[in-house]
């Protein structure tokens, strides 16, 4: 603090003051390179950050891309004496698993959201909105538990059960996704259509929606992003298989239980095409999230215009 | 019958009050849209209730005695979920530990200091790491992360910090090491719950009003003290809401864990030893839990993950609603 | 505009609902007809001619291929042999697809019991309970194969001999470092380097868990009285924070492969096809060992099978055995319900067990087929396989 004194007038006073003006640059000094200092390590810190993601996607680019070909895509599944055949049977099983999931998840997901959007304060709005952020932290393994108990016991692993453990990790994300994207369409718009004498459910499936469907699509290519990569859940529902299967009613392959199986093998080969397959689910991952925001940069450059 | 009636009849227009409430179909819609909201609800409430009926063997055999014991021996039948909550805690912990400080660093510096172009292009970058599958993370950690950073990290760790007899000493870093440890899982961990905590601070910071910062400003303060004396204790809360959904994160975590932690069902003090977390015993053993009572000790530790989670995520979501709601009403 | 989008609902509801209960099984009715020249003595005017006759057969529905699936799970033992048969047989009989899934012999009998896969495989044998919970088992011995120790050392490129008691003090937690002198003493050419040893086991429910503890349990007293043999025994070198789990056999291998200084218990197929060094033993007659085909043979010279077709191997007294071989096991049901699997299963056996082409298979993969002597007992017990009570296999 400076204090002001007349140092002409009280001389006795001439010499603390200088002393304190200098300790106050020092300080002032100290703080600003302190200041300067963290404000260099949260930088820092970013870059330290983003250097496993970088690596990550590093090596799965280089350890995959060079067992990627054309026929790795197309062949089955073969045992390593045999040169260890391809993924196809992987690659179809995750797209009838997605597949599945979405079946049970958007409609389910989408009707929920409308209440929420609806009626966000009633108990049961309420409710939901809480039930979602937490059933969205459960852990996946859990839901496989579920989901063995439900629909395995008794009846065999089966692709319809691995389907319905993805969903109910993919409801939580499109839920929510879909109430705010829905909550985003201006309400003159809906109470038009009611005033023109269009019932609620009209108004909804036939204006609201589609008003907010740019945004629901992305919500739905974030939850597919989501559960494409999942594991555990389905390592006691769909169970995985060596096989090209559509039947619903039997154990079929997903990229990642593919992935886990090989990685944890110790032939070459097979590490190889985990590294592989590691490749082409980050592509789709990486893929449905930057086509994600980017139709969601290009929706609200829509708007504002 | 009067000409209106027929009229109505012969136009397919309904005649009575409830029949004109069920044309318009709005009862039936706001009935389903209700029905699909409670079968959420009925999913959450669904899960735990399994897990609790189908633990019940379990329970009734083992008691309290399932929290309190560190033996694990299936073949013996005599469980006791110690070493798995034990091996839990102690992972996301240390994930916990190296994953805030860096968080809290990222989300300072993006929404503080970056340029708004930027801070869109590294906050999404930022949020790629959290896009990446388990299973890439635990392929990457088994080839990649123990040879070349664990593997030297945990020798040295052990050879300066960890040998009985010479000083420091800490058990934590006591050897044998192997490389598959939960010192490993840990790391992986940190770096898969960063994304959660830098995104979620980044979005707490973003909330506070700016009239805190310039006012701390405006009294001289430099933009460091801004944020750490004024910014962040204003974001506390929501801070802190963000580190505890991590946490959660890391708790669930099975198959990256699965793949590096070593697989062995002992309590140990050391970081460096193998460990085992609840997520990878039922991964690993519930294919073949023959007996009922097997089964249900599996997933009477699935109970116990759900609770902690639930508590956990619940904790969290309010923390950091209570900073949203703050920010309108509180205009200093 | 809402007839067209009820209309497609209700096509998507129709599609979803045909996919998911379409019949498991479709049986389409193609007719093959393969003309045969057959030989046949013909009597020509009072003398017997051997003419050549074009005999058509009656023409035989065939299935769709890739109609038939059947879903197993189990040992990972002989998963690398099961996978090559299952790959040669689909080859042979494009209808059936046989899906083995792994996953340890604990799941594999978890997974029979409960219905939940068509058959299984398991080097452990079924207990006495397991029987009486569920009867209908049976178990079909299919090949022999070793249990070798696989290590990984980091500058040791010669293969390193090892006997039963520092196997079990390795296992124990007692020799505790490669430079340990009971290991020296039985590789004196060899310079082993100041390494702990980390001993890797099954995480899993194991019949190579059991095949290897058997042994253990047969050289020492100590083991037999302690941990035991079973699936799944507690390692005394986990309290000591030398233990490292790994899931089925490619867990073990891929640990060992990964981790300087490890040793672990694997079947030879997954040590010799990944290059991964494995030791050699001093068998019980005391001479030195490789696990190969002669020394599993050896092994299984004196076998004996008890009634449900079991039988242990271990520490074999003939004088080329292999200490640490172990038979392993397919479970079937002796009664199914659908025919055509039963069918196709007892198809799948009777070709593994008696085709020169899948001895030759398993022979490359260094399983030993079973003894000649028991062969007809088995396949006794998979003719008698039934459907629905109707015998598959017409006498």
């Amino acid at each position: 603090m400076n204090i002001p004194v007349d140092a002409v007038e009280r001389p006795e006073l001439r010499r603390p003051v200088a002393l304190h003006r200098r300790r106050s640059k020092i300080r002032e000094r100290w703080r600003r390179a302190k200041s300067a200092l963290l404000l260099g390590l949260t930088g820092l810190a970013t870059l330290v950050g983003l250097i496993p993601l970088v690596w990550i996607l590093g090596d799965v680019l280089i350890r995959g891309a060079s067992v990627l070909n054309l026929s790795f895509l197309t062949d089955t599944f073969k045992p390593t004496s045999l040169g260890g055949g391809g993924i196809a049977h992987a690659l179809v099983g995750t797209g009838i698993l997605v597949g599945l999931a979405s079946v049970f998840a958007v409609p389910l997901g989408i009707l929920t959201a409308f209440y929420v959007a609806q009626r966000p304060n009633t108990w049961l709005g309420l409710a939901v909105r809480f039930g979602t952020d937490v059933l969205s932290g459960l852990p996946s393994i859990v839901v496989g538990l579920f989901v063995y108990t439900l629909l395995v016991k008794g009846r065999g692993y089966s692709a319809l059960a691995g389907g319905v453990a993805l969903a109910i990790l993919m409801l939580p994300v499109i839920v929510r996704t879909t109430e705010e994207m829905l909550k985003l369409v201006p309400k003159s718009l809906r109470e038009a259509s009611l005033a023109l004498g269009a019932s609620e459910w009209k108004t909804a499936f036939q204006v609201w929606l589609p008003a907010a469907l740019t945004g629901i699509v992305t919500g739905l290519m974030l939850a597919v992003a989501r559960v494409a990569g999942e594991t555990a859940p389905l390592l006691f529902t769909a169970l995985g298989s060596n096989t090209l299967s559509t039947d619903l009613g039997k154990p079929i392959a997903s990229l990642p239980l593919t992935m886990f199986k090989y990685t944890v093998d110790p032939s070459q080969v097979r590490n190889a095409q985990a590294w592989a397959i590691g490749f082409i689910i980050v592509t789709l991952v990486l893929l449905l999230n930057i086509g994600a925001r980017l139709i969601a940069a290009w929706r609200s450059k829509m708007m504002s215009s | 019958m009067n000409t209106c009636t027929v009229a109505r009849r012969l136009r397919h227009v309904p005649t009575s009050a409830l029949g004109r409430r069920l044309e318009h179909g709005d009862v039936l819609f706001r009935a389903v849209i209700a029905l699909a909201a409670l079968s959420l609800l009925g999913l959450m409430v669904g899960v735990g209730l399994m897990l609790w009926l189908n633990s019940q063997p379990t329970r009734a055999a083992a008691g309290w005695s399932f929290l309190t014991s560190t033996v694990w021996n299936p073949v013996d039948e005599q469980f006791g979920a110690v070493p798995f909550i034990a091996g839990t805690l102690t992972t996301s912990l240390v994930a916990l530990l190296l994953a805030f400080p860096l968080g809290l660093l990222i989300a300072i510096f993006l929404a503080e200091l970056c340029p708004a172009r930027l801070r869109h292009v590294l906050g999404f970058m930022v949020e790629l790491l959290a896009a990446i599958p388990s299973v890439v993370y635990g392929a990457w950690g088994i080839f990649v992360l123990i040879p070349r950073v664990v593997t030297p990290l945990g020798h040295w760790l052990m050879q300066t910090l960890g040998t009985p007899g010479r000083f420091p000493y800490l058990p934590i870093f006591e050897g044998p090491f192997f490389g598959a440890s939960n010192l490993a899982a840990g790391l992986v961990l940190a770096v898969m719950i960063l994304p959660t905590i830098a995104a979620i601070s980044r979005d707490v910071l973003l909330a506070v009003p700016r009239s805190q910062r310039e006012a701390a400003l405006a009294i001289g303060a430099t933009r460091w003290e801004a944020i750490w004396q004024v910014v962040l204790p204003y974001g506390l809360s929501g801070i802190l809401g963000a580190a505890i959904l991590g946490l959660g994160r890391a708790l669930g975590e099975t198959m990256a864990v699965t793949m590096v932690v070593g697989n062995v069902a002992q309590l140990s003090a050391s970081l460096l030893r193998p460990g085992y977390t609840m997520a990878s015993v039922i991964a690993n053993e519930w294919g073949e839990s023959r007996t009922i009572l097997y089964s249900s000790a599996l997933i009477e530790i699935g109970l116990l993950l759900f609770v902690m989670s639930l508590l956990l995520n619940a904790t969290a979501r309010l923390l950091v609603w209570r900073v949203a709601r703050k920010t309108p009403e509180q205009r200093a | 505009m809402r007839t067209r989008s009820v209309l497609l609902l209700a096509l998507l509801a129709v599609v979803v609902l045909v996919t998911a209960c379409a019949p498991k099984t479709q049986v389409v009715k193609e007719t093959v007809v393969v003309e045969k020249v057959v030989k046949e003595t013909v009597v020509v005017a009072g003398t017997p001619q051997v003419k050549e006759v074009v005999v058509t057969p009656t023409p035989k529905p065939m299935d769709a291929p890739g109609s038939i699936k059947l879903n197993a799970s189990g040992a990972t033992f002989p998963q690398p042999l099961y996978e090559d048969w299952a790959f040669a047989f689909s080859q042979r009989d494009p209808s059936v697809v046989i899906n083995y899934a792994g996953g340890g012999s604990g799941q594999g009998i978890k997974d029979i019991k409960a219905g939940t896969v068509d058959f299984a495989g398991s080097d452990a044998l079924l207990k006495d309970a397991d029987y009486q919970e569920k009867p209908n088992l049976q178990l079909i011995p299919t090949v022999a194969g070793a249990v070798v120790l696989a290590y990984n050392i980091k500058g040791v490129d010669a293969t390193i001999t090892l006997d039963a008691d520092t196997v079990v003090k390795i296992y124990q937690g007692k020799i505790e470092n490669w430079k340990d002198p009971a290991i020296a003493k039985l590789n004196p050419e060899i310079k082993f380097p100041d390494l702990p040893i980390n001993v890797v086991h099954r995480s899993d429910g194991s019949g190579t868990t059991n095949i290897f503890t058997l042994y253990l349990s047969a050289v020492s007293e100590e083991w037999k009285n302690g941990p035991g043999a079973g699936t799944a025994v507690e390692w005394p070198v986990d309290k000591l924070g030398r233990g490292q789990g790994g899931k089925g056999n490619p867990g073990v291998a891929a640990a060992v492969q990964n981790t300087n200084g490890a040793i672990g218990y694997v079947e030879l197929a997954y040590a010799k096809s990944n290059n991964i060094r494995y030791a050699k033993m001093i068998n019980a007659a005391g001479n030195v060992v490789e696990a190969s085909i002669p020394s599993t043979m050896a092994a299984i010279k004196d076998a004996k099978f008890d009634d449900r077709l079991g039988a242990i191997i271990v520490n074999s007294k003939q004088p080329d055995a292999w200490p640490i071989a172990g038979f392993t096991y397919l479970i079937i049901q002796k009664d199914y319900q659908d025919c055509k699997k039963a069918e196709k299963i007892v198809n799948f056996i009777t070709w593994a067990l008696t085709d020169p082409g899948a001895a030759d298979r398993a022979a490359k993969l260094l399983y030993a087929p079973l003894p000649k002597e028991v062969l007809p007992r088995v396949m006794e017990a998979v003719n008698k396989v039934t459907c629905n009570g109707k015998p598959v296999v017409s006498k």
